[in-house]
């Protein structure tokens, strides 16, 4: 999962930039307004985190001009000011979620996946398919009820699949998902890591869980499970 | 007599009868004595007339000769009498005749003073003199000449007069007062302006006092302008620097907290952390609540924000299948901060969806017959677990949670419950037919 943090205090940025590596995210930050536009606009990402106090262009300024280029991924909202008023204008802007300050890390960490469970219809931080059931909060993976090891990689990659299962996911925006600088980007490092994943799920080759269209990408081809 | 223009019109009606009534008084005497003058005259010229026209007669009385008769007494009932009497005789003037009447004896002590008597249905002015005649054929004798002259006349011409004076003064009084009274409103018009547009301004229906007050009162319209606009803008001020500072000590906090070594057990430092950031909320939003409608505010539309809010919740609890209903009359009006309702609102609704299962209703109702203090409605209800009844009165204090499980800092209903006391309104909490909490708020509106 790739996030963009915009956060002029750069305290407050590199802890929730080590945080959130450390929770297993892909990070982009920003420090003001402007190179949050250029790195919200540029990058492909999956939710951004933007503080309403910044310097140069407005945190609800950005949100807006964000919307406005059709970047639909989830925005959360960091505000010192806890009031309703700003929470609606901020919401109508365009963001999807707020936190106030000062807030417990976990906060955000749980509403972030609130946000990308969200934006990819489901509903409750257990990701469920057949008989591989993924948990967003614990970031762990079973399979027919057994525990099942995987790296960060391989579960980023599961996780992203299994968010958007039944879509279409093409190797480079896996690649851009895992790494956060253009590397050359290696196409063969995902067919390994994909490949990996299917033995570790699916040992017996007989669940098939990802599928590979050729040319295309990879789908997570087992049904959502519909919510208990 | 709480009205400027009712103690004006007082203040001039009342001198104005009272004059008017002494005038009439005076003006009425004047008449009379004039009148009564003018009645003796008529009676001094006849009696002397009369005495210089008597003449002895054959029988040894006096009378005076027929066509030296003034012919209003030689015509029957004229109204103008007179006798000559002496001991032994008496003359009547042919006027009196078949009316049966006595002259009466003249009060001895005032010779010349008229008196009055009742000539049938006639009440006549009587003058009468003495005279004795020394060198008379027949012996010295005294005569009583008398002269009367009915009062009919006199107190018709009187009571015209009466009357006429009064019509002029009722006339008279009544034009003046209505002169008055139109001078009167045309003077205070202005005032009355004045009275009009504060009203306004605290209907919240203008947002300050017209231009073009008479120079009396254009300084105190310009200070009242002069005073709203500085107290709008102060509280705008305020809250502003109520926003930076909050943004400014939390900010600080958030790094000290994300400092925190991750996986740190919530220690001394965290808890520290918590309770000044639970403080700083606390007090600045306390302090942010301006507590009263602003005078020239315009009233707050429910509906407004309501669906603000509505819309900025369904986005917050986009993971939960919700529905939030708003059941609002049509209409309904918060008189006071904008601000104030939204946090209000928008800590009930948040409760209520955090609380619900999937349903929560807001309704809004202006209530006539209350007094303005509690005429706006606010129910806010859920479907959710509701609160028990020993838990009522402890949520509203600060930063106590029915549940921790549930995020929030506890202060939203604490927070409710000062801006309604600020306001002077009601909160009142007991179960919704809904199945869970309903939270019954009464406001100023209308």
């Amino acid at each position: 999962m790739r996030v963009l943090v915009v956060e002029d205090e750069a305290t407050l940025r590199e802890a929730l930039r080590s945080r959130l590596v450390g929770a297993g995210f892909t990070v982009d930050v920003a420090s003001d307004g402007n190179e949050g536009l250029f790195a919200g606009q540029e990058y492909p990402l999956d939710v951004a985190i933007i503080d309403l106090g910044l310097p140069g262009l407005s945190g609800l300024e950005l949100i807006r001009r964000l919307r406005a280029a059709r970047k639909a991924y989830p925005i959360l909202i960091l505000t010192a000011r806890d009031n309703w008023q700003d929470k609606v204008t901020g919401l109508q802007a365009g963001a999807d979620d707020y936190v106030v300050k000062p807030f417990h890390f976990e906060e955000i960490l749980a509403r972030l996946q609130a946000l990308l469970r969200r934006a990819g219809g489901w509903a409750s931080p257990q990701l469920k398919c057949g008989p591989i059931v993924l948990d967003t909060r614990a970031q762990t993976v079973e399979v027919q009820g057994a525990a099942v090891e995987l790296t960060t990689f391989e579960y980023r990659i599961l996780e992203h699949l299994m968010l958007h299962a039944g879509e279409v996911i093409s190797k480079s925006e896996l690649t851009e998902r895992l790494y956060q600088q253009d590397f050359e980007r290696d196409s063969n490092v995902i067919e390994v890591l994909v490949g990996r994943l299917r033995r570790k799920l699916d040992p017996h080759d007989d669940v098939r869980p990802i599928e590979t269209l050729r040319g295309r990408g990879y789908r997570f081809a087992l049904s959502r499970d519909p919510p208990s | 007599m709480d009205s400027l223009s009712r103690r004006l019109l007082a203040s001039v009606a009342v001198p104005l009868a009272l004059f008017a009534a002494l005038m009439m008084l005076v003006l009425d005497i004047g008449f009379r004595t004039l009148a009564e003058r003018s009645l003796r005259q008529v009676l001094d010229s006849q009696i002397v007339a009369l005495i210089a026209a008597a003449e002895p007669q054959p029988n040894g009385g006096y009378a005076p000769p027929p066509q030296a008769l003034d012919p209003g007494l030689a015509r029957p009932r004229s109204g103008l009498y007179a006798e000559i009497r002496s001991p032994q005789h008496r003359w009547r003037s042919p006027s009196m005749a078949g009316l049966s009447a006595d002259f009466g004896e003249p009060p001895a002590s005032r010779q010349r003073e008229l008196y009055y008597a009742d000539f049938g249905r006639d009440r006549v002015a009587i003058e009468s003199r003495t005279i004795r005649f020394e060198n008379d054929p027949h012996g010295a004798r005294t005569l009583i000449f008398s002269v009367a002259a009915s009062l009919g006349p006199y107190e018709q011409q009187l009571w015209r007069f009466r009357s006429e004076l009064l019509a002029w003064f009722t006339g008279s009084m009544v034009l003046l007062l209505v002169t008055l009274a139109a001078l009167q409103h045309w003077v205070l018009a202005p005032v009355r302006r004045l009275e009009r547009e504060i009203h306004e301004v605290e209907e919240g229906r203008t947002e300050k006092l017209g231009t073009g007050y008479p120079r009396e009162l254009a300084g105190v319209a310009r200070n009242l302008n002069a005073l709203l606009i500085g107290e709008r803008r102060r509280v705008v001020r305020y809250r502003d620097t109520l926003g930076n500072l909050a943004h400014s000590l939390k900010t600080p906090l958030a790094v000290m907290r994300s400092s925190l070594p991750a996986g740190t057990p919530p220690g001394t430092l965290g808890a520290e952390i918590d309770r000044m950031s639970g403080i700083i909320e606390h007090q600045l939003k306390r302090a942010a609540a301006s507590g009263g409608a602003l005078l020239g505010a315009a009233p707050v539309e429910v509906e407004q924000v309501a669906t603000e809010l509505r819309m900025a919740l369904l986005r917050v609890y986009a993971g939960k299948d919700l529905i939030i209903e708003l059941a609002l009359a049509p209409g309904a009006q918060f008189i006071g901060d904008r601000g104030d309702l939204t946090e209000l609102l928008g800590n009930l609704l948040d409760n209520a969806c955090k609380w619900c299962r999937s349903r929560v209703r807001l309704t809004a109702g202006s209530d006539g017959a209350m007094q303005v203090r509690e005429r706006l409605s606010l129910t806010i209800e859920d479907d959710g677990p509701g609160i028990s009844a020993a838990d009522r009165a402890r949520v509203l204090e600060r930063g106590v949670r029915a549940d921790a499980s549930v995020p929030g800092h506890g202060l939203g209903l604490a927070m409710v419950r000062d801006t309604v006391d600020l306001y002077g309104g009601q909160l009142m909490i007991d179960r919704s037919p809904l199945g869970g909490a309903r939270v019954a708020v009464r406001l100023s509106g209308r």
